[in-house]
């Protein structure tokens, strides 16, 4: 089956250090992957090759098979949507007309329907007349979701389901919000969208992700499933936490919980290093 | 789940004008007929006016003392209309190219002035006036026009080339560049007025204040490819514009293609400022003031936002020409002197009013 | 990095286009012949813009034609009382003259903003340019031209001829100057700079009329100089014109550190004198000439000008 999106042999360069250095990465359809590491392990500038912002420097990026590059930036759109961390809005825009620009060039009822069911599922029915930036910092998040939201279902009307790229989407929000906008992206995931994230959280990743990906300075250093991955060794290695991993007893899946600092000095090298880009 | 009753207090909801947004025909209907009122109004206005009931004959559609009516043709039709024309054009351009320039910088303090094309204007026109006489072949004087236009166009080019690298347009450069051209500039046009003479420095000034006295049909004409040109292009880059607020990155995500955007934009808005510079001189915050108040009024879309800058920045232009032709009669006070004595007060009002208020 | 082809090539045609616009009405009028425009058939409404055409309008006996004058028309004194005045004339609106619904508009020389003269002429209502040029030629010029336009052309050689009398005596007293004065023309002080009359202008013309040579040779119009020029010049008498408001008079003006050092401050030699007596290069220059020649050079003998005895208005007959 062809991988919704695949990267091989991507490298980013900055001058002469490598922000990736040979990934190689296929992701299938229907998958929800959490890109996980250090600061300044490449998982944002990986999602930003993904996302088609960034032309890496070696290596092919393709989605559906053709060249990421090869798509014009309309026809991105209907395949791909991603929520940043943060968006700004400079001007005092009403959160439905934000919603709204998901839907491309569709207005009227169409677009009125798309926009009032990503309101909905996003729990800001009641804000829709409000200014954009009057509201809190995790209800400007929630609102740009419900964009994507209808950017996403307006690409699969053409296309079919597509990818969600998230970079640390959680971030502004509280506890409730957190849980309610992994529920929509599950309810995404229900319907064939392919999700790729990059989580901090490596609690919020087990619990979210068919698959978890490491990297660590630029390189992929693990692959797979949340059991497979989240092990003790991995967490010391790349992380340089020393910790111990839990597991809940209903359903078995692990959860993280460090105990303290690892204290090798290979650790704090490597973190100094990888704090510096 | 949160109701409307809890919304936070110190949160805003669209202003009262809200409901207006929502019938973008309904405003361009009543601009246009503003628009029409005011022109009208503006021919009959003058240091040898019109009363309406003589408008007709004058344009050639009744009757009436055959004296009058030579004289009234003559001013209507070789003064005002003319003028009218030529200030409802200029208006709309530089209104418009200041509500492009704002949607581009996302910046509700971005002028047109910013991107150089007045700089270049000021000193094409100013070199035209000062050497035109000093070279071997005198530069018709018609041509000063075309001058000020591919001295605006010029340097905006100058400016973009600065700040554009590997098909990247950075717009913090783009800025600081236009305040390096425009220091250039200044410091060439200081020494042209420096070796100019009594009636050469007259001519400068004159020019430098905006004025839309010389306006002729020739002129009308020269510049009306400019607001057609806007049109065509308004629809292509609205929703760009729009997007673009979310930021570069967000907007390349949604579907525009931002550097193409960012060059067609920036083109559009120095031909703009270039042709009305040309015409009319330098005249300030139309560009500033009219997008930022119509954006207070009929919401930040540009879809709305930039066919009402045209409109309302011919009414206001028609309507500062015809102060200008008679606050002083028979003299003409220069209309730039006008549109700054009016805009910039205004400025500081709504800028005082949305302190309170959050973000700007 | 480069525009795109297809927008640069857009603005270049629109370019042009303006140019085509702009330039269209200029090339027919020069296909037509001559930029002075036609002679009007009707000169019954005149708008005289410019003091000295305003003079010789009156002098040729057509004050009854004029409906308006401009602010510099100070002779005769009647002028600006009785009539209309359509503002300076370097500042003039194109509303504030055609609105005056004119037959014939005489306008000297160097009137303007350009944009408005290119309206008024455009307009079609008669517009004659009269050329400003600063010899007694150039009076008798203007007199020639305002005549023809006006269709009183006997008068005009009448006028013109009185004042070749006038220019001859002056020239034969001009023939008893032995040392020509250098004179410096003071427009104005603009801060501590001197603002100066060069060459080609018509304080230089006068002094020339007046056997005297101008001091300041290095460039033409008015201009600001330094101290240094001032010093170098060596003027042995300053001019000026009259002014109601902050009038120079001789201690401010050799006050001043540069031209308390000038040949001039020795003699005490400053001279005001009535802006358009003066500098108009109208009928009245010639007796302005010798009034000035007299002061500068005190050794001539007194002359008297013909039209001092016998006006002009013989010749409304």
């Amino acid at each position: 089956m062809t991988p919704a999106i695949e990267a091989s042999g991507i490298t980013v360069r900055i001058g002469t250090k490598a922000l990736i250095d040979d990934v190689t990465l296929a992701i299938a359809p229907g998958e929800t992957v959490a890109l996980v590491g250090p600061n300044g392990a490449g998982k944002s500038t990986l999602l930003r090759v993904l996302a088609g912002e960034i032309a890496p420097r070696t290596g092919t990026a393709t989605l559906r098979g053709r060249a990421l590059q090869s798509y014009p930036p309309q026809a991105l759109a209907l395949h791909r949507a991603v929520l940043s961390q943060h968006t700004t809005v400079a001007f005092p825009f009403t959160v439905a007309d934000v919603v709204r620009m998901g839907a491309g060039s569709a207005r009227g009822g169409k677009a009125d329907a798309l926009v009032a069911a990503a309101l909905a599922e996003v729990d800001l029915a009641a804000f829709d007349e409000r200014i954009i930036t009057t509201l809190s910092g995790g209800e400007q998040q929630r609102a740009h979701f419900a964009r994507i939201l209808v950017q996403l279902a307006y690409g699969e009307a053409v296309h079919g389901p597509g990818l969600l790229l998230l970079d640390e989407p959680t971030a502004s929000l509280d506890l409730r919000h957190q849980l309610d906008l992994l529920e929509a992206t599950r309810r995404c995931r229900a319907r064939g969208v392919t999700i790729v994230a990059v989580l901090h959280d490596l609690n919020l990743a087990a619990l979210f992700a068919d698959r978890i990906v490491v990297l660590d300075r630029g390189r992929i250093v693990a692959d797979g499933s949340p059991r497979d991955i989240l092990t003790d060794a991995m967490l010391e290695q790349v992380f340089g936490v020393a910790s111990a991993i839990g597991r809940v007893p209903a359903d078995g899946a692990p959860f993280v919980l460090p105990h303290a600092m690892a204290r090798t000095q290979r650790h704090a090298a490597a973190r100094t290093v990888t704090a510096l880009s | 789940m949160t109701t409307a009753a809890d919304a936070p207090v110190v949160g805003r909801r669209a202003g009262g004008w809200a409901r207006i947004r929502h019938q973008p025909v309904l405003v361009i209907a009543v601009l246009l007929a503003v628009l029409v009122v005011v022109a009208i109004g503006a021919a009959t206005v003058g240091a040898a006016g019109i009363p309406l009931h003589r408008l007709l004959a004058a344009a050639g559609l009744g009757a009436g003392e055959p004296d009058l009516i030579a004289r009234d043709r003559l001013v209507l039709w070789s003064i005002r209309l003319p003028r009218i024309a030529v200030a409802a054009m200029v208006g709309a351009l530089l209104a418009a190219a200041g509500a492009i320039m704002q949607g581009l910088f996302r910046n509700p303090l971005a002028d047109p002035a910013l991107v150089g094309v007045s700089s270049g204007g000021a000193l094409a026109a100013t070199t035209t006036i000062v050497m035109g006489d000093r070279l071997g072949w005198p530069l018709p004087f018609e041509l000063l026009p075309v001058a000020a236009f591919l001295g605006a166009l010029a340097a905006t080019t100058a400016l973009y080339r600065i700040a554009t690298r590997e098909s990247r347009t950075s717009a913090a450069i783009f800025l600081l560049g236009g305040l390096a051209i425009a220091a250039l500039a200044n410091a060439g046009i200081g020494l042209l007025i420096f070796i100019a003479d009594d009636r050469q420095l007259r001519d400068v000034t004159f020019w430098m204040l905006g004025s839309l006295s010389g306006a002729t049909w020739p002129k009308a004409i020269a510049i009306a490819p400019f607001p057609a040109l806007l049109l065509i292009a308004m629809p292509l880059i609205v929703r760009g514009l729009d997007l673009l607020v979310l930021g570069e990155s967000e907007a390349f995500h949604m579907g525009v293609e931002v550097e193409k955007l960012k060059r067609r934009s920036i083109m559009l808005v120095s031909a703009m400022t270039g042709a009305a510079v040309a015409v009319a001189g330098v005249i300030g915050f139309v560009g500033i003031v009219l997008p930022h108040l119509l954006r207070l009024m009929v919401g930040p879309g540009h879809r709305l936002l930039l066919p009402a800058s045209v409109f309302l920045g011919a009414i206001l232009m028609i309507g500062a020409d015809t102060g200008a032709r008679v606050l002083a009669a028979p003299a003409e006070v220069p209309i730039g002197i006008l549109t700054a004595a009016i805009g910039a007060p205004f400025f500081l009002a709504i800028l005082l009013r949305q302190r309170s208020i959050a973000s700007l | 990095m480069t525009m795109r082809r297809g927008t640069s090539f857009v603005l270049c045609i629109t370019a042009l286009l303006m140019v085509v616009a702009l330039m269209a009405p200029a090339a027919a009028g020069a296909a037509q012949g001559g930029a002075n425009g036609h002679l009007a058939r009707d000169t019954s409404r005149i708008v005289s813009i410019g003091g000295a055409v305003t003079e010789i309008l009156y002098a040729l006996g057509l004050e009854q034609r004029i409906v308006a004058v401009d602010a510099t028309s100070h002779y005769p004194p009647q002028a600006l009382r009785e009539k209309r005045s359509v503002g300076y004339f370097r500042a003039l609106s194109p509303e504030g003259v055609l609105g005056l619904n004119p037959s014939l508009i005489l306008a000297i020389e160097g009137a303007g903003p350009k944009q408005a003269m290119t309206v008024i002429e455009a307009a079609g209502a008669g517009f004659v340019s009269v050329p400003d040029r600063f010899t007694g030629e150039g009076i008798i010029e203007k007199i020639r031209v305002i005549a023809a336009a006006a269709g009183v052309e006997q008068r005009g050689e009448c006028l013109a001829k009185a004042v070749s009398a006038d220019l001859d005596t002056l020239a034969r007293l001009r023939a008893t100057i032995s040392e020509p004065t250098r004179a410096l023309f003071l427009l104005s002080f603009v801060g501590e700079r001197a603002q100066v009359a060069g060459r080609a202008t018509a304080a230089e013309g006068i002094m020339r009329l007046a056997g005297a040579v101008n001091a300041i040779t290095e460039f033409e119009g008015y201009k600001p100089v330094s101290d240094e020029a001032i010093i170098a010049a060596q003027p042995q008498a300053v001019l000026a014109m009259q002014r109601e408001a902050n009038p120079l008079d001789a201690r401010t003006v050799f006050a001043h550190q540069a031209f308390a050092l000038t040949p001039a401050a020795k003699r005490q030699a400053f001279m005001a004198m009535n802006g358009l007596y003066l500098l108009g290069f109208g009928p009245r220059t010639a007796l302005a000439a010798r009034d000035l020649a007299t002061a500068l050079h005190p050794t001539v003998p007194k002359t008297v000008i013909p039209s001092e005895r016998t006006p002009p208005e013989r010749c409304l007959g």
